[in-house]
Parts: C-alpha cells; structure tokens; sequence
C-alpha cells in the first residue's frame, strides 16, 4: 500500500495534495487519540511518585518537586500492614486469574472444535445459547449464584470465582476458536487418520498446534478478565485475606480517602501484568480476531 | 432460532430414510462429549439463575437473606417499578450512557483503526498505547478519572483555571447535569480501544486487489473507503457494534467506584440501580422483577446479535 501512494503521485501533484489532506487528517486525529489515552496514565505516574502532601496542592505539581517511590515501597513491603495486604491480594488475583485460564482453554478446545467439525442435533441451538451469555450482566445473576454457591459451600472461597469467570470467558473463547477450526482444512486431519492416527491423534497432531495463536488469543482473555473482574469478588468474597486486586484495591481506598499517591500506585501496579501479557501477545489476538471472528 | 431450525432440516434431508431426531441423537452421542463440560458450566451458571430469579420476582422479600419467609405477590413488583419516577429516571439515563458510549467508543475506534492502516515507523508502538486502557482494570480506570475529575486538586479543573476559562475549578461528578457526560468520558476512554482491535482485523480481510482496482478506475480516498471498504466491514460493524452496546448495557464499574449513581439517582444506569435495590436495600423481589425486564430487553438485543453471527455463518457456509 505504502509503495503505491510513494509512486503513483509523482506525476499527478493534484492527487498527491488530496491523498495529504486526508493523511494530515489522520495524522491530527492520532495525536489526539494518543493524548486522550496517555495523559490520563501518565498523571497516574507522577501522581504515584508525589507525596500526600504534594498531591493536595492547587494549582497542581506538574512534575513533583521531590519525586519518591515511597507509596511503592510501602506496598511491596511484606513487613508493613498495607504491603502485606496488596502482596496477598496480589497473590490472590494471580492464582484465580491463572486457574480461571487454564480450566477455560481445557473447557472451550474440545467445545468449539465440537461446534465447528461435528453436526449432532441442537448443535446450533447450543452453540447459540452459549454466546447468549456475552448478553447477561453480572447482576443478574449476582443473587442466585450466591446462593447456590452457598449451597455448594464455595461462599468465601476462590472456588466460587473461578467457576464463575469460566462462564464469561467461555462464551467468547468458543466463538474465537471455532472460527479458527472452521478455517483449518479437514483434508489435514483426514490425512492425518489415514496414515493411521485416530480422531484424537489427528486433533493433537494436526489442529491443536495449528490453531495455538487462537488457544493464545483465549488465555489472554480469560486472563484478562479474571484479573480485572470486580462484582462478583465483591460480592462473594468478604474474609480480607482472600480478597483479589481490584476489591482489595477498593477496600483499602475507603480506608484512606486521601491517599491518591498510594491509590495511583495500586492503581499502576495492578495494571501492569496485564498490560505487558497484552502487549506481548497481542499480535496472536489481532491475528485470532482477523482469522477467526471477522473472517468471512 | 428459525434460521437454527432450517438448517438442521437441511442438513437431515441429505440423509433420506430413517432419520428420526432420536436417531441422529444416538449416532453423534460421542460428539456431545466434546460440549458437555462447556454445557454443563453454563447450565449451572446461567439456566438455574435465571430460573430463580424470574421465580423470585414474583414475591415480596423481607430484609435478610431468609429467602425462605418470602411472600407471594403477583405482578406487584413489577407494577411498582413501572410506576415509580426513579425507574424512568434510570431508564433515560442508561439510555444516554449505552448510546453515547457506544456511538463514540465505535466512531472513535474505526477512525484510529483507519489511521493506523498504513505502515509507518512507530505504528506498533502507538497501536499498543492505544489498547491499554481496554487492558487495565476498570476499577483502576475509575480511579485514575476520580483523581482527574477531583473537585479541589483534579487536573482538568486546575488547566481550566489555568487558561481562565473559569475562576474555580468546576465540579465534574458531583454535578447532576455534567456527572453522566464525564463518566461517559471515561467509558470511552476504555471501549474506544475494543472497536480499534476489532476493525483493524476488519481491515485486514478488505482484499487489496479490490482497493487497486478501485484506484486504476480514478475513486479517490473517500470513495475508494465509502464504495470498497465500508461495505466490506459492514458485518464486523454490526457484532462490533453489538457487543459494544451490550458491553455498555450491562456496565457497572465505572459509575458504581466513580459516583455510587449519584449526585440524586443523576448517573444510576440499571444495573448500579439494580445491585443498590438487591445488595442495599435487601429489595430482592423488586431487584429480581428488575432483572427480568432486563432480560427481556437483553434477548431483544440478543436477537440481533444471533442474528448478525448466523449472517456470518451463512456467509461462512456458501464460501
């Protein structure tokens, strides 16, 4: 593309004029869109390197007079109260987030290799019901499932949570994935079973490594979404101890209502395994979204 | 769901004969294996609640959780939120919210996708700047906007003083007339990125030959976009747009962390207004009857959604 616009002016200067107005458009409208991201981010970073004190000034600090990483270290630090909390937390989050993907991924292979290869009866009709769960919000469900899970005795235990994130990662992780089968010939695996390996042998051999960007684009969002969930860690949980991050987060806030340095370094710690998962894989999400959802 | 019908008919019609539904059922039963643990997760999940909660919005709940003592009254949960004020008063502001933010948050998010589709030096980089907000908690999010919006030390309010725009810096959240736009502003902020990632990989399947033709044939930038790529993109728009509205539909963090729905009910959205009625004021019938016009309104939305992804199956299908 950028070869074409390079040449094919040359010995037109009045297209050249037209296809620059519409690049300094686009040019302008990226600058914005690049502000209106990053500020807010980057306000969180000097805000977390303030003291309290220089955080309450008006008009404000625009770079602190004395930078100091104090709130960080308080956080980190397994002596002090607050560290211990946010180590906890921290600890929580990271092991439901990481059960929750491991479990969804087991779950939703075999589910969307099913859905795109197989047609038994109701296929569709379940397939369908399945996405329908992308539609209902967390509320909804909030009262019943807290009393179911009471009744499975998983009220207070992070058991109710990772079988609760499984369902809103699924739903997603089933469509991404069998638009992925739908796309892998099955020639291959037919292939495949005629040089003698069974149904399964050919999945393994054949599909499953083909198909790893799109079982990569699904960890990450579960991971994502596990890591980030809020409603339901704040209803079903209530002992400090197994608190995730953004609750624990939340908790510690309305006990130190002034404490914006502390809340904007919570705020960037809890946000950066995330982020950096994200921004290494995600050329495999763009890429499960291109060749799985969109494709057509 | 006609559409699910029509094709399983179809497909039994290549296999003429016996071909009774308990048949085929017997023939793939080792295919139901595949889907039975995602089935039974969702079953357990989805169909008992909703189960409950439609039972549950047909009674009247005294506070505690002693759902055991509930007592049976009819539509009259139902009649009492459709008469009270706070309902319509909800009603308009969710309407503002999923619409404003879905509207901004795709508009936004095509247009950068559009910006970032030719190759230049420092595209990854700024694609990647442009996704974290999607990426970070909302509860992160809400508290990094709270500390922009604040009412004494916010950033915005000092710029705005600053330039002398105004003598002190305005009250963005506690403002029953800006509190709805400011916190859209932060939902957007977080979604615009989502529309992004889905019309890039719309973009990618735009076939080049297409565009080239295009412009041998003398369409310029504008109608080489409107003629050639727009209507290519037409059914990622659509599940985009979909998933956006149902994602803002049911949002909860942004206003709940940011302003708990006040100042007066001026930025409760459904589902912050629900969680109040059930989780704070032990309301759970009402809260329940709530949920249940909720749903509704949900499966109208959702048959569209379906629709649109079978429109993409069909598609799939003929190709």
């Amino acid at each position: 593309m950028s070869t074409i616009a390079g040449t094919a002016p040359r010995g037109q200067p009045r297209r050249r004029m037209r296809v620059d107005g519409w690049r300094w458009v686009g040019r302008i409208f990226l600058v914005f869109m690049v502000l209106y991201t990053a500020l807010p981010m980057i306000w969180m970073l000097i805000t977390s390197i303030k003291s309290g004190f220089a955080a309450m000034q008006f008009p404000p600090q625009w770079w602190p007079d004395a930078p100091t990483l104090a709130s960080y270290q308080k956080l980190l630090d397994p002596q002090n109260s607050v560290g211990q909390d946010f180590l906890r937390f921290f600890w929580n989050s990271l092991f439901v987030s990481s059960v929750t993907t491991i479990l969804s991924v087991i779950v939703a292979v075999p589910a969307a290799y099913a859905f795109s290869r197989f047609t038994f009866p109701g296929r569709n009709f379940l397939f369908f019901t399945v996405l329908l769960r992308n539609m209902f919000p967390a509320v909804i469900f909030l009262v019943p499932l807290f009393i179911l899970m009471r009744a499975l005795g998983l009220v207070n235990t992070h058991g109710s949570l990772i079988l609760t994130y499984l369902t809103f990662g699924l739903p997603l992780a089933i469509w991404l994935l069998k638009g992925f089968y739908d796309n892998i010939p099955v020639q291959l695996e037919q292939a495949a079973r005629i040089d003698g390996a069974t149904r399964f042998g050919a999945f393994f051999m054949i599909v499953m490594p083909l198909s790893t960007p799109g079982i990569i684009a699904t960890a990450i969002y579960s991971f994502i979404g596990a890591w980030n969930e809020y409603i339901y860690a704040y209803t079903f949980l209530s002992k400090n101890e197994q608190l995730t991050l953004p609750v624990g987060i939340q908790r510690f806030f309305s006990e130190n209502t002034t404490d914006f340095p502390g809340l904007m370094a919570a705020s960037f710690m809890m946000s950066v395994p995330v982020v950096l998962l994200f921004l290494v894989l995600q050329r495999y999400f763009v890429r499960a979204l291109t060749e799985g959802a969109v494709k057509h | 769901m006609t559409i699910v019908t029509g094709k399983i008919e179809a497909r039994s019609s290549l296999q003429p004969g016996r071909s009774g539904v308990l048949r085929k059922i017997r023939e793939h039963r080792a295919d139901y294996a595949y889907v039975l643990p995602a089935i039974a997760v969702m079953l357990i999940v989805i169909a008992y609640p909703i189960y409950y909660t439609i039972e549950l919005s047909f009674f009247n709940t005294p506070p505690g959780l002693q759902l055991r003592d509930k007592i049976f009254t009819g539509f009259d949960n139902y009649t009492a939120i459709l008469t009270s004020q706070v309902f319509w008063k909800v009603t308009w502001n969710t309407l503002i919210w999923t619409l404003g933010s879905t509207f901004f948050s795709f508009v936004l998010g095509f247009a950068t996708a559009l910006a970032l589709h030719r190759h230049f030096i420092g595209r990854g980089v700024l694609r990647a700047i442009l996704i974290i907000p999607w990426v970070i908690s909302a509860v992160a999010a809400s508290y990094i906007w709270k500390w922009i919006y604040h009412s004494d030390f916010g950033i915005i309010g000092a710029v705005l003083v600053g330039l002398g725009w105004t003598a002190r810096p305005p009250n963005f959240i506690d403002n029953v007339s800006t509190v709805l736009p400011s916190l859209i502003v932060v939902n957007i902020w977080r979604e615009f990125p989502f529309a992004m990632i889905m019309m890039t990989a719309g973009l990618q399947t735009v076939p080049e030959q297409l565009l080239r033709a295009a412009r041998v044939d003398g369409a310029n930038a504008w109608q080489r976009f409107w003629h050639v790529t727009f209507p290519h993109l037409s059914n990622v728009s659509t599940v985009t747009i979909l998933l956006l509205a149902v994602a803002n539909f049911n949002s909860f963090i942004i206003p709940w962390i940011m302003t708990g729905g006040g100042p007066s009910n001026a930025s409760h959205i459904w589902i912050t207004h629900i969680y109040e009625l059930a989780f704070g004021r032990q309301r759970w019938g009402v809260a329940s009857a709530y949920s249940v016009l909720l749903f509704l309104i949900l499966m109208t939305l959702g048959y569209f959604y379906v629709r649109a992804l079978s429109g993409n199956e069909r598609k799939e299908e003929r190709a």
